[in-house]
């Protein structure tokens, strides 16, 4: 399709088959386009099948229907401009934080002196630079889920997949993360598909606001968030911010909003 | 063959992962070192109470000493013939080594192959099951008829009693991986090898581990069954011969040095696992 493109997800379907034979279409035609650079959340409601789109985007799963690009390529070649980011921290309690952000490319067989520098850097950037060393009992759930995110981000990702990052940290800690991973995705420049089931959230940080409808999970509306950058705590209460958060509202049923 | 004290749920399943806001708790503990002190005292007046309530049944309620002696006479039995026993005990452990050590490779080879291959599984997990319900010394005169009356038939009842906890232990260690590791790895395209040696294995470690403490306990007990049913040493052939000779003493000296090196075999597992497992004191 266009290499100007992240990510395509060009009409794509995802039916689980049962072992009693009935179909469950989770996806069906979905269709969207995320710029390089581009932030971009999802929000829907529980089972709309967000996380099975994730899932297919990184190629953990197969569409059953359409295909998806990444810069221009089918996934199955691209997995390396992928990261992810699971709700739950999972740090290694047997390893460092270093040693945990250097996961992903012990995988890979790429781990090297320079890569390490690198992860420290992103300690640093996160502000855990002083806990390199530190086992992840020693950190409190923000600080994990920070190192989550480095340990995302140690492979150089062109597309960051964010799976409801934030969904268990307390209010508090989730607005400093919030303000965060702006920085953080400024730095890296990287793509990013932000899973969410905070409007707020998801209206602070993104250029894009796409809202999945469910059974089946398909695109119901994909707004333009055009609030000017950076965007502090204070932009939370512009009436701008309450108009987006308020528009994209209104595409979701009443429920989706709590949580 | 003494119940192993400590295996309990608590050892089972999953290593706590130390996951969102669960780990936001203080990390000021008790010493560690102290913990141990105390929980050794304890231990050792515990079995010293023991022996005095047993010493003071003895002598009030003054039983013939073809029915009851006491543990100062079982002791006196061990002083006298420190030999005897020695030569026994080592035999015995020996052979509960053996059975313990091939029981727990073939027990983690097994379960690894059960957890990696649906094959295997589909093929072989109910036939072990059927052959669990089998109580394992009832196969001890078969291993008789195979191995001989020597040290081999032995270690192979041991061996067939250390297996079993062992395979489960692995296969379900095996499958606590948390599904977002398994995700990780997949999406960086880790080879099957390097899953196995980074997370899937060392997941598995404490389950394993405790699979290894009930296993080392039944190995002792699967070795001393074997010597009652053929055999001219070891404790068990020591409680047959003294059986036969109404030498209550000499018996209750071996099952007093049963029980000690069981104990001892378990906390050896036990220690093992926590330097093999540091992490798991603090996850709790
Ligand atoms: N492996 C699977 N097999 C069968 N059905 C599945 C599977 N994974 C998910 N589903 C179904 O797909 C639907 C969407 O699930 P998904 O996890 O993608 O939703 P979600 O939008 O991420 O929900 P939540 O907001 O609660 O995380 C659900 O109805 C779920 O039951
Ligand atoms: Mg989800």
């Amino acid at each position: 399709m266009n290499n100007e493109y992240a990510i395509s997800v060009n009409n794509v379907g995802k039916t689980y088959r049962s072992r009693d034979g009935a179909d469950n279409t989770v996806l069906s035609g979905l269709d969207f386009h995320v710029r390089p650079g581009q932030f971009v959340s999802i929000v829907g409601q529980s089972g709309s099948g967000k996380t099975t789109l994730l899932k297919t985007i990184s190629g953990l799963q197969d569409p059953t229907e359409g295909e998806i690009l990444v810069k221009g390529r089918p996934i199955r070649e691209g997995l390396e401009d992928i990261a992810m980011v699971f709700q739950s921290p999972v740090l290694l309690p047997w390893r460092n934080n270093l040693d945990n952000v250097l996961l992903p490319l012990e995988f890979r067989g790429t781990r090297t002196e320079e890569a390490t520098r690198y992860a420290r850097e992103l300690l640093e950037m996160v502000g855990l630079g002083d806990r390199a060393t530190r086992y992840s009992y020693e950190l409190s759930g923000g600080m994990q889920q920070r190192v989550a995110i480095c340990r995302a981000l140690v492979t150089h990702p062109e597309l960051l997949l964010m799976d409801e990052p934030f969904g268990a940290l307390d209010a508090m800690t989730r607005d400093s993360m919030n303000i965060e991973i702006q920085r953080i995705w400024r730095n890296t420049g990287c793509s990013v598909l932000f899973v969410t089931h905070s409007i707020p959230e998801a209206v602070w940080l993104a250029d894009r606001v796409v809202v999945v409808g469910d059974r089946p999970g398909r695109i119901v509306a994909d707004v333009e968030i055009d609030l000017p950058r950076p965007r502090g705590k204070e932009h939370r209460f512009s009436p701008a911010f309450s108009e987006h958060a308020t528009e994209v509202e209104s595409y979701i049923g009443v429920t989706a909003g709590i949580s | 063959m003494v119940a192993s004290p400590d295996v309990t749920q608590k050892d089972r399943g999953r290593p706590a992962v130390a996951a969102g806001p669960a780990a936001e708790r203080p990390v000021r503990r008790r010493g560690p070192r102290r913990d141990s002190v105390t929980a050794a005292v304890k231990a050792v007046v515990g079995v010293l109470g023991l022996f005095a309530v047993w010493e003071l049944v003895v002598a009030l309620a003054d039983p013939p000493e073809y029915l009851l002696v006491g543990p100062i006479s079982a002791f006196v039995e061990l002083a006298e013939r420190p030999g005897y026993f020695a030569e026994n005990t080592f035999i015995t452990l020996q052979e509960a080594l053996a059975g313990f050590a091939l029981g727990t490779a073939l027990g983690v080879l097994c379960g690894a192959a059960l957890h990696y291959s649906t094959t295997i599984r589909s093929f072989l997990y109910p036939a072990l099951i059927a052959i669990d319900t089998i109580p394992k010394v009832a196969l001890a005169p078969l291993f008789i008829v195979w191995f001989g009356f020597g040290f081999e038939s032995k270690a192979f009842v041991a061996m067939a009693i250390a297996f079993f906890p062992l395979v489960i232990n692995t296969y379900d260690g095996l499958g606590s991986v948390p599904h977002e590791l398994q995700e990780l790895a997949r999406i960086n395209k880790a080879s099957a090898w390097k899953r196995m040696a980074k997370i899937e294995f060392i997941y598995a470690i404490p389950s394993i581990l405790s699979g290894a403490k009930i296993s080392i306990s039944l190995a002792v007990g699967g070795a001393v069954v074997g010597e009652f049913i053929a055999g001219s040493k070891g404790l068990g052939y020591v409680i047959m011969l003294a059986n036969s000779q109404v030498d209550l003493p000499s018996m209750f000296a071996a099952f007093i040095v049963l029980a000690a090196i069981a104990l001892a075999l378990f906390f050896l597992v036990d220690l093992a696992g926590r330097k093999l497992v540091p992490w798991k004191q603090h996850t709790r």
